[in-house]
């Protein structure tokens, strides 16, 4: 049988020929995107399942090289990918959540093989930023993530949408060119841009170097642009202004993929270079890097759930409260690489932010879901018009609500875990005001996420605004036809005609948003198999 | 002696699984309301089951699920239930009053004819749940579970009626709830572990005992400052009054009995189990927590003498009660602690009685104000007996079972050597009887048209000076609903009229007759201004009132004399309303004169002996 | 090190410098829509000249080795990065000028502020 460091390879090359097997099909017969693109995810499934296994139950972290250059002196030459504990769990994650909006999309479309196509791309992208161990290719694959995203949150051809995909696209690329810079410094810093390499140079144990190079200017101020360019990716405060209105004008079922799935792979970027580049050392060597990182996760915590407080359409609570969740995630790998936490610190903040990662996921996608699902059967856009729907659609409101008691950190959920992990983590490590802010955390997402049951269960229905006028504006957000490689005029007939009828959410959503739920919460009782899994990680991160 | 035993996951799982059966039978209202009561009656089983190998020194331990390895190390924290006379104690009583209150409930929600019962039901099995989850924990960490999942499960109840107030007095108790569990305790919690490698009940107080005091001391008070919202520690117990909107089966059992008695229970393990009263004492920290106690009971039964509400009056009451609890723990000493915790069961009984009563007046008459209750003796005979004996057991009066819970607590003061909190007790006493025995002596010595005037609900903060309203046998200047009481009706604007002094209203001596120096354009304005604020008074709903709400009283008689006549008279033979609520009335009534003859053969002194035996002191 | 030499020198960073802080300004202060996406470009560009300027090998030969010999070999990896990222850059102007014309169909206007007002009034 082959060899399993093929997986990663398969991981990344399937979806991106299948994106250009969508595109071709494309112009043969239409309405065949979804099925390529259901194929392609289930074989990505079956890989990931493979990869998994390896990495879990025996063989540890999966390498592979590209090109098969070797290692002369030691030195990485191409391009390797490397799945270890972290990378196979984020990778489960995007398989799952891409067969969970396949499902939905199904219905809410936009549908279309141009807009599979750039599904499949963005899937393809996702996988490489998660799989590399390169650090300039981490720079390409975190472009192609922003290119299929900007590419998709502009897909239903809507105006506002195009607007809100262009914001996002300047704001994305100055970030992800202010990455490639620090890149470069590195990279003159100590002349490779292998992950393992550099980690090796950095601490001076390299032929080449002497010394540790912590305290480089070139290396300081690398980590400095590279942390600003992946905190644009992860929409930190203040770097997240891009985020409201890419998330709020995109189709929903985009929507809810690119909030599980992108911001996920900006913080997992950071993450991974932190912990594995430039490791918890570097940190102890400039403390002033790991305290700005703690500070400015903590104020995004801070601002992201005040901002949300504030806002009346749904989805754009959704993103401001992504900032905010990122936030934690960023302070947890902030503590854990802090000079300040002790070894067992470190590595309950390591596994709470894997966790708390993992399960935002899980959660703010299941959200998006439950979004689009109440505004096709109800035309609920803004919090008002949810008023009644515990009701009227029981089974998607239920699942919202435990989705956003989850949110909160309600035990037993996944949410709840991951906060636990990283208010132990820094209790332990003894840095009281970021631990109050991850306490006080559960009272700012009580704020906005509270506001959903009142609404959905609390609220009479008369008392929502009518409902009419927003169907139409509801359902027109879902774009149906629309697609760069149909003609125009479809598209406008179809959202004319859409307008007078709630087309109500089909099963597959359904389906997804109750899965999800229920993911949320099994997920919660994982602790067990979480810590195991991120052991052999944990230990080697943490030396 | 540890015995390995499903019953205390069985006594939590199976109110949990009635809320599917309940849900289910949506349709069916009286097979979904028979789920509850044999749900409530399957956990006393299983409970009462428990009981005798508990008061002989066992205890139930059910698997326990590891919940969160800590990596590198092999500490696992767990979710896990174990069954000890404290546990047992606090379950006893929730399923025992359950059971009561399921009937009750079915009786008050059907009177009333309420919407969206199933949710209401399902919500009640999911609380008891989650209560006798908190009162099974074996640890920190389930027990914050459980406290959350509490949180979450009565909310539902809270808002119940949908309406703007109950959805901000919703709004107000997620928020104090949820920040007092998943902020304060969690904290707590967290902080615990840190310093003492577990989190389980019992373990901990000697890692607590040798770690750093600062820090030591920060978990204490976070602990007790997130179990004291839900037991209502002042000043984050203003959650409660505003929960009285809630129907008064939820205000009865859980905001008198299971939800309040959590926060208790809480602090009682954080004293008993967690840090153990030496380590208390060493840290010096129950002294602060005994002073918060005693301003509490002071405090909340002064405001107590203001509400008119009778809700509200009782959640202020409720207030004051859960304090002695608070008190007896924190002053340490064995006979304060028996005290303390004897007071649990002691003021469930009775405030629960006190509750239904409320209940079911509200039900058979409509009526929730105490200003309007005179002379309602004559038409619900029984209840106001019940009530009665349940105001007397709180006041402390001998063979009800306040008596006795009080009692050990005055000695226990004393033993300790604080003698002053024996004063605050025993003036706490006093005032119990304040705002109590007017109730009963107005329900059954009074009628409504030739009631005595109630200074205390009408007048201002500070009292009155000079000579008092003329006329005063007209009715209180409150119930100004427009119905227009035929004597009172010519004595009213008597009383206002001499009702100066009001400073909201500005309607001094010296507006009503301005001083020459000012011209007298300005004299007249000034003139005209206290006798439109004067007017304004006496037409205006009562705003000088703080606390009590203004109400619109809609009267429909239903038998309802209030301030149109006289109430119609019932004989003591039990037709004054349905026999769903005036049951569980009388049985509770009489649980709390038996806990208060003999508690100890009414096995809750036991426990609390054998709670006592093993605490370390 | 003086101004001069500064200049003399290590013009290539200085310029690498100007590029990126123009490129910034233009995106962050123009309110062309098409402007903003020039200056991106051109911090973009400012990026690439300084990957090449680093790369640079005074009297290095290319990495081709032909037999003779040969000086100090010029790293040919700065130069792919470089590539590679002008390719990047060329797509994302492509579909930032595809969104800018889509929106200029609707709105009429490539001025932010004019496509702020226009948006608010709908």
């Amino acid at each position: 049988m082959s060899d399993v460091s093929l997986a990663p390879v398969g991981l990344i090359v399937l979806p991106l020929i299948a994106a250009a097997v969508a595109l071709a099909a494309g112009v043969a017969r239409e309405r065949t995107g979804w099925a390529i693109a259901v194929a392609t995810l289930l074989a990505e499934g079956g890989l990931a399942a493979w990869l998994a296994n390896a990495v879990y139950r025996g063989r540890g972290e999966i390498l592979h090289e590209l090109g098969d250059y070797g290692r002369p002196e030691e030195f990485a030459v191409g391009i390797e990918l490397v799945a270890d504990e972290l990378s196979a769990i984020v990778v489960l994650l995007i398989v799952v959540v891409s067969l969970g909006v396949l499902a939905v999309a199904r219905s809410t479309g936009p549908r279309g093989n141009a807009f599979f196509g750039a599904f499949l791309l963005l899937n393809g992208g996702l996988m490489g930023v998660v799989l590399t161990g390169d650090v300039f290719n981490l720079f390409v694959f975190l472009e192609i993530v922003g290119l299929a995203t900007y590419a998709l949150v502009a897909s239903d051809r809507r105006p506002d949408a195009a607007v809100a995909a262009l914001k996002y696209l300047i704001v994305g690329t100055t970030g992800a060119s202010l990455y490639l810079l620090g890149v470069g410094y590195l990279f003159m810093a100590t002349g490779t841009l292998n992950m393992a390499d550099l980690a090796a140079a950095l601490a001076g144990n390299a032929a080449f170097v002497d010394g540790p190079l912590y305290t480089n200017t070139l290396v300081v101020a690398g980590f400095a642009f590279i942390a600003v360019g992946l905190f644009v990716k992860a929409a930190i405060y203040p770097l997240h202004a891009w985020q409201p209105d890419a998330y709020a004008e995109a189709p929903d079922a985009v929507t809810a993929y690119i909030s599980a799935l992108v911001s996920t792979a900006g913080a997992y970027a950071f993450a991974r270079i932190a912990f594995d580049v430039f490791t918890p050392a570097f940190f102890e060597a400039v403390p002033a890097a790991a305290w700005a990182v703690v500070t400015l996760a903590s104020v995004s915590v801070v601002a992201g759930s005040t901002l949300a407080v504030t806002q009346t359409r749904i989805k754009r609570v959704f993103a401001y409260s992504s900032v905010s969740q990122f936030g934690l995630v960023v302070a947890a790998v902030g503590i854990a690489v802090h000079p300040a936490a002790s070894p067992d610190a470190a590595r309950l903040a390591i596994v709470g932010a894997v966790v708390h990662l993992i399960g935002h996921g899980v959660i703010k996608g299941g959200l998006f879901v439950a979004a689009a699902g109440l505004a096709r059967t109800a035309g609920a856009r803004t919090l008002d018009e949810l008023s009644g729907l515990g009701r009227e659609a029981p089974f998607q409101s239920g699942a919202m609500a435990v989705l956003a008691l989850s949110l909160v950190g309600v035990p037993p959920t996944v949410g709840f875990l991951g906060k636990f992990y990283i208010a132990l983590g820094a209790v332990e490590a003894g840095i009281w005001p970021v631990a109050a802010v991850i306490l006080l955390s559960t009272v700012l997402t009580l704020a906005y996420a509270a506001r959903f049951l009142e609404r959905l269960y609390f609220t009479p229905r008369s008392a929502a605004p009518s409902a009419g006028a927003d169907a139409a504006a509801g359902v027109a957000a879902d774009g149906g036809e629309n697609t760069a490689a149909d003609g125009g005029d479809a598209g406008v007939d179809a959202v004319e005609q859409d307008v007078a009828d709630a087309p109500g959410a089909s099963l597959g959503l359904k389906l997804a948003l109750v899965g999800a739920a229920l993911l949320a919460v099994v997920l919660g009782f994982a602790g067990v198999e979480f810590a195991d899994a991120l052991e052999p990680f944990v230990t080697e991160v943490v030396r | 002696m540890v015995e390995q035993s499903l019953r205390p996951l069985a006594a939590v799982l199976v109110s949990a699984v009635a809320i599917a059966l309940i849900v289910a039978s949506y349709r069916h209202p009286n097979v979904r309301d028979s789920w509850s009561v044999a749900a409530a009656v399957a956990k006393f089983g299983i409970v009462a089951s428990m009981v005798p190998g508990v008061l002989g020194g066992e205890s139930y331990r059910a698997p326990a699920l590891a919940f969160a390895p800590i990596p590198g190390s092999d500490v696992t924290l767990t979710l896990a239930l174990e069954a000890d006379a404290l546990g047992v104690l606090f379950a006893l009583l929730a399923s025992l009053l359950w059971i009561f209150t399921s009937f009750y409930a079915v009786g008050y929600m059907r009177g009333l004819d309420e919407h969206a019962q199933t949710r209401f039901f399902a919500s009640f099995a999911a609380s008891l749940s989650a209560a006798v989850g908190i009162a099974f924990a074996a640890n920190l960490v389930t027990i914050f579970l459980f406290y959350e999942l509490l949180s979450v499960a009565t909310y539902p109840l809270v808002a119940h009626d949908e309406d703007g107030e109950a959805r901000a007095a919703g709004r107000k108790y997620l928020t104090y709830t949820f920040f007092g569990g998943g902020v304060l305790v969690l904290a707590g919690t967290v902080l615990v572990f840190v310093l003492a490698d577990t989190t389980t009940f019992g373990a901990t107080a000697q890692a607590l005992g040798n770690a750093d005091p600062t820090l030591a001391k920060a978990a204490f008070a976070l602990l007790a400052a997130g179990f004291g919202v839900k037991a209502g520690l002042m000043p984050l117990h203003s959650w409660l009054p505003d929960a009285m909107v809630a129907p008064t089966p939820v205000s009865g059992l859980l905001h008198a009995v299971a939800v309040v008695k959590s926060g208790v229970f809480g602090i009682a393990r954080l004293v008993l189990e967690v840090y153990s009263p030496a380590v208390v004492a060493d840290l010096g920290v129950g002294i602060y927590l005994a002073a918060v106690a005693a301003f509490t009971l002071l405090v909340s039964s002064l405001i107590a003498l203001r509400q008119d509400h009778l809700k509200r009056r009782l959640a202020y009451s409720t207030v004051s009660q859960l304090s002695y609890i608070v008190l007896g723990l924190a002053l340490l000493g064995p006979t304060a602690i028996k005290g303390g915790l004897l007071h649990i069961p002691a003021h469930a009984f009775m405030k629960l009685t006190l509750f239904f009563c409320a209940g079911f007046i509200h039900v058979e008459t409509h009526t929730d104000y105490i200003s309007e209750m005179d002379g309602i003796g004559k038409r619900m005979p029984l209840t106001m007996a019940a009530f009665a004996v349940a105001a007397a057991g709180m006041a402390g009066i001998p063979l009800v079972a306040g008596f006795v819970s009080k009692w050990f607590l005055l000695i226990g003061a004393v033993e300790v050597e604080q003698t002053i909190f024996a004063l605050a007790l025993l003036v706490s006493g006093v005032l119990n009887i304040a705002y109590f025995w007017p109730i009963v002596y107005g329900a059954f010595f009074e009628s409504p048209g030739e009631a005595d005037s109630k200074p205390l609900l009408e007048g201002p903060i500070g009292g009155r000076f000079g000579a008092a309203a003329a006329g005063t046998s007209g009715g209180p200047a409150v119930a100004t609903d427009g119905v227009g009481n035929g004597a009172d009706g010519s004595d009213e604007s008597a009383s206002t009229s001499d009702d100066s002094g009001s400073p909201s209203t500005g309607t001094y001596a010296v507006d009503r007759n301005p001083s020459d120096h000012l011209s007298p354009e300005e004299q007249e304005r000034r003139r005209r201004e206290a006798a439109e604020a004067a007017e304004a008074e006496a037409t205006a709903e009562d705003e000088s009132h703080d606390d009590t709400d203004h109400h619109d009283v809609v009267h429909d008689d239903h038998g309802h004399g209030g301030t149109t006549g006289d109430w119609e008279a019932i004989g003591w033979t039990g037709k004054e309303g349905s026999w769903l609520m005036l049951g569980p009335i009388l049985a509770v009534a009489a649980g709390a004169v038996v806990l208060g003859v003999v508690p100890y053969q009414a096995v809750f002194l036991h426990l609390i002996e054998e709670i006592v035996a093993g605490v370390a002191f | 090190m003086t101004l001069i030499d500064l200049l003399a020198t290590r013009y290539a960073y200085v310029l690498f410098a100007l590029l990126v802080g123009t490129g910034l300004y233009m995106v962050v202060s123009s309110p062309n829509l098409v402007k903003k996406v020039i200056g991106l470009n051109l911090f973009q560009t400012g990026l690439f000249l300084f990957f090449i300027a680093s790369a640079y090998v005074e009297g290095g030969s290319t990495a081709v080795i032909h037999g003779e010999g040969g000086g100090p070999y010029v790293s040919p990896l700065p130069q792919v990065l470089v590539l590679t990222a002008i390719v990047v850059g060329v797509a994302l102007t492509a579909v930032a000028l595809a969104l800018i014309v889509r929106i200029y169909s609707e709105y009429g206007t490539l001025r932010e502020d004019v496509l702020r007002e226009v948006r608010a009034d709908e």
